[in-house]
């Protein structure tokens, strides 16, 4: 695109531009959106930007978000060191706290296999995940990666890297949205849903 | 299933078009070059987000315009109707809504509407290579149940990625990487077994229909045969893909698996691609199209729009009146810049000139 605006303007939507989810349009307006808006909010911005950046760290065990050596989660010694569900990003593990149903602890591999993106097992936290569960005593590897074709390869290489180890492994169900419609469902999660139904008892 | 009507806005050479259908045939009159064609395009993208001309979805949108429309009225069988718009925009994501609904992903849609495509391209079914005669299968597949779209579209992402790991490998392959490809491997195969079967399946029940179709096109009863048989098949994709392990690192691509199938067509037992004479094989590329446009109309129950783009203009004259003569009962389209022959009655009569509709 040829450059248009002033060069620290432009500057600021080619950073913009380069954000997850942000298309050029998007960038344009923030940055307009940040020109206009008063020096204080956007030093706050900015600050926070840093701030974020200078204080926050991955958890030396399972690489989640931390401010100290530990993630909150890995500190807390009420969770089961027994079970461990393994995610992509810190983000899924937002989500699965939600739930509340799961009391053990989490690895995140940052990221999934995707070789288009030059990312093998290399590139993820592997062999970190490997030479935890013993030290753990864990018992239950949950693979908890999404359920798409990168995120399948991922767990099926994580479930056979782990098959010498004394550990069972288990994958989430996929299947319909609870309080959804079977009407609305797309028939490949449909189908899912109809592969892993269960026995009513 | 029928259309009632096509409006366009910005759709190649339209400004805006507004198109009213009858349940029998409607004739799209023009000399050449006038937008009959793109009339019918218009169509086909609403049933399979795609060009039939193969055509990128930029060139759908009229020069100078940054959104093409496209709208039509569609009744089910059962009365249901509905109201169908794509919106393709030259920058940013595409659209599509269902009655004014918009559907979180534009694949939903397949599958509403369902359109047959003759053109005079299909010769290439017969003559050029195999991706043809996979597109054929595959979107026959399609047609008879959606889901055959996501294992395509899950293959294409699992070849694309294997692919990926092969280059990077460069010819050389360690340990480590030989397991991640272990598990790309189980993937394509869980995958590519399941296409495979789902296209041995439909070429069992697509042969009769051909062999039909290919005896009323020609007037006598010739014996065709599609095979479709990969290597593959024999010895489990999984199997086949650890042998040809070796060859995908040295050639650094994927040479096994359901991306590089064929079927192959033979008439009277010669292959047909280099055997059969130009009439003989334009009448089996008929005989395709229309077998399968049979089969999907008794397995779903209702006929797939037949869209005759140009094609009664290439035949002779015996050929065009068995063609027309055979067309199942349903709604039919045809274009064409001859004057329609005497079989061909059509219910209407459009006539196109330089991007505009005329009634």
């Amino acid at each position: 695109m040829a450059a248009t605006y002033t060069q620290p303007v432009q500057t600021l939507i080619d950073e913009l531009g380069r954000l997850p989810g942000v298309g050029p349009k998007s960038a344009q307006r923030i940055a307009f959106h940040l020109l206009k808006a008063p020096r204080d909010d956007v030093a706050r911005l900015a600050h926070s930007i840093t701030d974020a950046k200078t204080r926050v760290r991955f958890c030396v065990r399972c690489f989640n978000f931390a401010e100290a050596e530990l993630c909150p989660i890995c500190l807390d010694d009420r969770r089961s060191g027994q079970v461990l569900c393994v995610v992509e990003e810190s983000r899924d593990i937002v989500a699965l706290e939600k739930t509340g149903e799961f009391h053990g602890r989490y690895h995140v591999l940052l990221g999934a296999m995707s070789p288009l993106e030059g990312i093998g097992p290399e590139q993820l936290k592997m062999k970190e995940l490997f030479i935890r569960l013993e030290p753990e005593g864990v018992e239950e590897v949950i693979l908890c990666t999404n359920p798409n074709t990168e995120g399948e390869v991922t767990a099926l290489y994580i479930a056979r890297m782990l098959k010498p180890f004394d550990v069972k492994v288990t994958r989430i169900a996929s299947g319909l949205p609870v309080g959804g419609d079977l009407e609305y469902a797309d028939e490949l999660t449909l189908g899912r849903a109809l592969e892993g139904r269960r026995e009513l008892t | 299933m029928l259309v009632r009507s096509l409006e366009l806005v910005d759709f190649r050479n339209y400004i805006t078009a507004q198109l009213d259908f009858v349940p029998g045939t409607t004739a799209i009159v023009g000399d050449n070059g006038q937008g009959k064609t793109n009339l019918a395009e218009s169509l086909g993208y609403l049933a399979t987000l795609e060009s039939f001309r193969g055509a990128p979805i930029d060139a759908l949108i009229r020069n100078g315009a940054d959104t093409a429309i496209i709208r039509a009225e569609i009744i089910h069988d059962d009365g249901r109707e509905l109201l169908i718009e794509a919106e393709i925009n030259r920058s940013g994501r595409n659209r599509v809504l269902v009655n004014r609904q918009r559907l979180s992903r534009s694949r939903e849609l397949l599958g509403v509407l369902r359109v047959s495509v003759f053109s005079p391209d299909d010769l290439a079914l017969v003559k050029e290579g195999p991706a043809e005669r996979r597109r054929l299968m595959d979107d026959t597949l399609v047609s008879l149940a959606v889901k055959h779209d996501s294992l395509r579209l899950e293959i294409d992402r699992v070849l694309k990625q294997r692919n990926s790991l092969l280059k990077q490998c460069g010819g050389r392959v360690s340990d480590d990487v030989s397991l991640t490809l272990d598990v790309w491997d189980e993937k394509l195969a869980q995958h590519g077994e399941q296409l495979g079967h789902a296209r041995a399946t439909l070429v069992a029940r697509l042969t009769p229909m051909v062999l039909e179709a290919y005896e009323q096109l020609a007037g006598r009863a010739t014996p065709v045969e599609l095979v479709y048989e990969p290597p593959w098949r024999r010895t489990g994709l999984l199997h086949a893909l650890s042998a040809a392990r070796a060859d995908d690192i040295r050639r650094q691509s994927s040479t096994v698996g359901p991306h590089r199938d064929d079927v192959e067509i033979s008439l009277n037992g010669l292959p047909a691609r280099t055997h059969a004479s130009q009439g003989e094989q334009r009448s089996l590329a008929l005989a395709l199209r229309l077998g399968a446009h049979r089969l999907v109309a008794d397995k779903v129950g209702t006929p797939p729009i037949l869209i005759l783009d140009d094609v009664l203009s290439e035949l002779d004259s015996a050929r065009a009146a068995a063609l027309l003569a055979n067309l199942p009962i349903g709604q039919v389209l045809i274009t064409t810049a001859s004057p329609l022959p005497s079989d061909a009655r059509a219910d209407r009569v459009l006539r196109v000139s330089n991007g505009t509709v005329l009634v």
